[in-house]
């Protein structure tokens, strides 16, 4: 079931495939490398990628928007307060904006295409939403521990998570104190981030949440533990008793067999298919259970045929981050940025660093309903064209404000937020950017300009990655013939778009 | 009327749409510019898809922010009331009395009047068990028809549309803005979002050939829609394991362009016949009476007003909001009474909670829970139902809720929409007597 791709059935056509899955596509040449080097060599390559220098966010600090806090905390009239509080809404969203930016293109060029598709990956299981944290520092922190742990140990992984302040601002874990154990974080960690439901009781979560008391966060934006807000009392837990502390808690999670088949069946279900048989399951459980190392579990599923399958291919609609960060990667088109890339986002349906409540987006079919699919298309010309982004929709519902934090109702705050995200950026004409168009001489030489089929094949090969659909391939071609020789920048263009706005293009 | 003329419209609406051109702006202009270019022989087979004539129609508005309950259904009776809200509250003298406990606050005149006529009910003390103080939690709770402490995949209207609607068009559900509402989520039919971006093509300056490649790349082709006979709906929903992701790219695709057309076609022929006020919220009333005017097929049409979050300052902000709401309301009504349709159709608002009895040091309100729901509608049953929460015992300074939201919802589904209440909300709820 898992048994390894035969070398000969290696092509550029399963390279493509991984290319897709792995990363976010590559570029033709790319792929011919890959091809001659094999898969070992192409897999080890992404297990274990070189350096990405991508420095760090600008002006990323702790505790940077402290002045905008005082300034609402003194201030003297309600309207002062309120422009206050603006303020700090502002700067905050700017820099949470230049976060979503900076990971953006850090995906677009890194040289370690597995290592962000699986911080995006770890992004939507612990998922965390800027809408209640508010701390563009937290949460780069967070996306930077996600990238360390991403192909390391789910065990550190989890342990690290745990602690790791944006989640715990996120879960209500820095209110957490002995005597009133905050339930949120220790019923999450089971029912979403290891076990799955039906495999731990009420009395567990109650248990567990004994033990993730005592977790505060410092001024630096820290980890601190306060071991007098801590209950080192014996708690049992899952049938074992024991004075056990949260970092034990989570080791005996890990020894249930459901945590690896878990993980194990979410990873399938993100790199290859939905729905997978329970006996592949079982196999790659088996396997991650050893030790919990992700390498191994992923150099199985990207070496073993079933991942090469024709139930595999074009299984995947790409999420809203794939088929942006993609169409940069191959196609060479350019992004916007800021606010505007924030919109973007959220007319497709997916905002990093905004999943919609803590069991992270759903991913799937779920990215596709006519709403987004045609702002998808719309997109795609204007991307390609380099036409401005006006689309202008009214805000609807409230920006979320400090007080929704801090307001002495915030222990009421829930397990997940959900949708609709109330925090509205719209594409209109005073945001709207001027993109540059496309750069076809990055696709298309002088020479393939006289030849309709050497334009087309060209850029096909990096729209769709795989070997040609003959029937696809031809319509598209019809259209190329019907445009005076040579072509145009402007005809070339329309090809691409007309490549991106077909049902083939959101799938991988 | 037999399927035939249904059919051709459809084809027609097709053909228009290959040849035609493609158009996106805001939501009011971008239907009439897009039907402006739709050939005048379309217009003329279009007046004869109007499916569904007899079928009762409910409009979900959400009041998105946690609408101030307390200062638009007032108790101003009750001493407690002005206690708690020393600055902000509604001075008794200009409170709409309603039953001499409560009345409406004073900008919400349109509404009294529709209440006086018997075209508006009131459900007081609207909550539920345990409630969440998050936005985004407690609107999940609302969209979903969940208990506090439960997650559920889909929106209640969802289940409605897969237990009641299954092989109906895509247009089953409309919802106005780009983001389908969690309400509207559904395991097959989850009903198509109105965005501002508009209509589903290949662009305007694309030319014939392009516009046809487009299209059949996207499976939009007759065949695939037409010869069959079968309606969009039919198709197997996201859940079903058997459309592939590219087969339901293909059917998505078709829905937004079908969609889409049709909308645009009404839009021609249909008119307001009332004055609407200049707000988004009346842009939207008018076009969704319009759209059912239009007879387009659409069981359930969503759309929401946002900025009830008010916590600094709230007294202009907020009574503005409810003056927006009961004139656009007001228009809708007199709209749809002049149209000879208001009888089939039934307005509800909901917020995701109230807010708290006592106002706070911004002169505003934080989030609270309980809060009334208005429902209004040609064939309401008027008046003031529930009780209304007590002032004097409070939980944590909290309204305690009379009127469980879904027994709400219960109602609606089985007196109005005649769906099998307990079967989508997942158990017995009961009934009020609003319709």
């Amino acid at each position: 079931m898992l048994s390894q791709l035969p070398k000969e059935k290696w092509t550029y056509d399963t390279a493509a495939h991984l290319a897709a899955r792995a990363g976010f596509g590559e570029s033709p040449s790319r792929l011919e490398q890959w091809t001659e080097q094999g898969m070992e060599a192409t897999i080890q390559q992404l297990l274990h990628p070189d350096n990405d220098t991508t420095p760090p966010p600008n002006s990323m600090v702790p505790d940077q928007f402290a002045e905008f806090r005082e300034q609402v905390r003194d201030a003297t009239s309600p309207d002062q307060k309120k422009e206050a509080r603006r303020a700090l809404r502002q700067a905050t969203n700017q820099q949470l904006y230049h976060l979503i930016n900076w990971w953006t293109r850090r995906m677009l060029t890194t040289p370690a295409p597995l290592v962000e598709k699986m911080t995006l990956f770890w992004h939507g299981h612990f998922a965390t939403s800027a809408l209640k944290v508010r701390s563009p520092y937290k949460l780069w922190q967070q996306n930077e521990t996600f990238r360390h742990d991403a192909l390391g140990n789910f065990g550190t992984l989890t342990k690290a998570i745990s602690r790791d302040p944006a989640m715990m601002v996120y879960l209500d874990l820095q209110t957490s104190r002995s005597e009133h154990p905050n339930e949120n974080f220790a019923r999450e960690l089971m029912e979403l981030f290891t076990l799955g439901e039906g495999n731990y009781s009420e009395h567990d979560i109650k248990e567990s949440a004994r033990a993730f008391t005592g977790y505060r966060i410092d001024r630096f934006e820290d980890f601190r533990f306060v071991s007098n807000q801590f209950d080192g009392g014996a708690k049992t837990f899952l049938q074992q008793t024991g004075n056990w502390n949260g970092d034990q808690i989570i080791d005996i999670i890990l020894k249930q067999p459901a945590a690896a088949k878990f993980i194990s069946n979410k990873l399938w279900k993100f790199f290859a298919y939905e729905d997978p048989d329970s006996q592949l399951i079982d196999k790659l459980a088996e396997l991650f259970r050893q030790n919990y190392e992700i390498r191994p579990l992923l150099e199985t599923i990207f070496s073993s045929e079933e991942f090469y399958s024709q139930r595999a291919r074009d299984a995947i609609v790409k999420s809203p981050v794939q088929y942006v960060v993609e169409s940069g990667r191959t196609l060479g088109v350019n992004l916007p940025d800021g606010r505007t890339l924030f919109a973007v986002y959220q007319r497709l349906g997916q905002v990093p660093f905004y999943p919609p409540n803590v069991k992270g987006w759903e991913g799937g079919k779920s990215w596709i309903n006519t709403a987004t699919l045609t702002f998808r298309y719309q997109l795609a010309r204007q991307l390609v064209l380099g036409i401005r982004l006006v689309n202008e929709e009214p805000a609807k519902a409230p920006l979320p404000s400090p007080t929704t934090q801090s307001s002495p109702l915030a222990q009421a705050s829930p397990a997940a937020q959900t949708t609709p995200m109330t925090q509205t950026a719209s594409l209109t004409t005073q945001n709207a950017v001027r993109l540059p168009a496309l750069q076809v001489d990055q696709l298309v030489t002088a020479e393939d300009r006289k030849d309709p089929e050497a334009t087309v094949r060209k850029i096909y090969a990096r729209a769709f990655q795989t070997t040609l659909d003959p029937q696809l391939f031809d319509r598209i071609l019809d259209v190329a013939k019907l445009k005076p020789l040579p072509l145009a920048d402007d005809a070339i263009r329309d090809l691409v778009a007309l490549m991106m706005m077909t049902p083939k293009y959101q799938v991988c | 009327m037999s399927q035939e003329p249904d059919l051709l419209t459809r084809r027609h609406f097709l053909r228009t749409s290959i040849l035609g051109a493609a158009l996106s702006w805001t939501v009011p202009i971008f239907v009439e510019r897009t039907f402006s270019l739709l050939n005048a022989e379309a217009a003329e087979t279009t007046t004869q898809i109007a499916t569904g004539k007899d079928n009762p129609i409910l409009v979900v508005l959400q009041l998105a922010g946690g609408n101030d309950g307390l200062n638009a259904l007032v108790p101003f009776a009750d001493d407690l009331y002005y206690r708690a809200r020393p600055t902000i509250n509604i001075p008794r003298d200009n409170v709409l009395s309603l039953d001499g406990y409560v009345g409406f606050n004073p900008r919400m005149a349109p509404l009294k009047n529709l209440f006086d006529q018997g075209k508006l009910a009131v459900i007081q003390g609207v909550g539920y068990p345990n409630p969440n103080r998050s936005h985004f939690r407690s609107t999940e709770i609302w969209q979903t028809a969940s208990d506090a402490d439960k997650y559920l995949k889909t929106g209640w209207i969802g289940r409605y549309f897969d237990n009641c609607c299954n092989g109906e068009d895509p247009t089953v559900g409309v919802t106005i803005g780009s983001q389908l509402p969690q309400t509207f989520t559904a395991e097959k039919n989850t009903g198509i979002a109105m965005t501002p971006g508009g209509r589903l093509g290949f662009g305007k300056e694309a030319d014939a050939s392009e516009q046809q490649v487009f299209n059949e790349l996207n499976g939009i082709t007759q065949d695939h829609d037409l010869s069959s006979g079968a309606s969009i709906g039919s198709l197997d929903g996201p859940s079903e394991p058997k459309l592939s992701a590219i087969e339901y790219l293909q059917r998505t695709a078709l829905d937004a362009q079908v969609g889409t057309d049709k909308i645009g076609a009404i839009l021609k022929r249909t008119k307001p016949e009332a004055v609407y006020p200049k707000t988004p919220l009346g842009n939207e009333l008018s076009l969704i009476a319009r759209l059912i005017s239009g007879g387009l097929p659409t069981r359930v049409y969503y759309t929401s007003q946002g900025g009830y979050d008010t916590h600094n300052a709230q007294e202009n902000s907020h009574n503005n909001l409810l003056g927006q709401l009961a004139d656009a309301l007001s228009a809708f009504s007199t709209d749809l009474t002049s149209k000879g349709i208001w009888d089939r159709v039934l307005v509800m608002t909901f917020s995701e909670f109230g807010r708290r009895v006592s106002e706070n040091a911004s002169k505003g309100t934080d989030h609270g829970t309980a809060a009334p729901m208005f429902i209004c509608g040609g064939n309401v049953k008027p008046g003031l139902y529930g009780n209304h929460p007590s002032l004097s015992t409070l939980d944590q300074g909290d309204l305690i809720h009379t009127v469980d939201f879904r027994d709400v919802y219960s109602t609606v589904l089985s007196r109005w929409m005649k769906a099998p209440a307990a079967k989508i909300l997942g158990r017995d709820f009961s009934a009020l007597s609003f319709v």
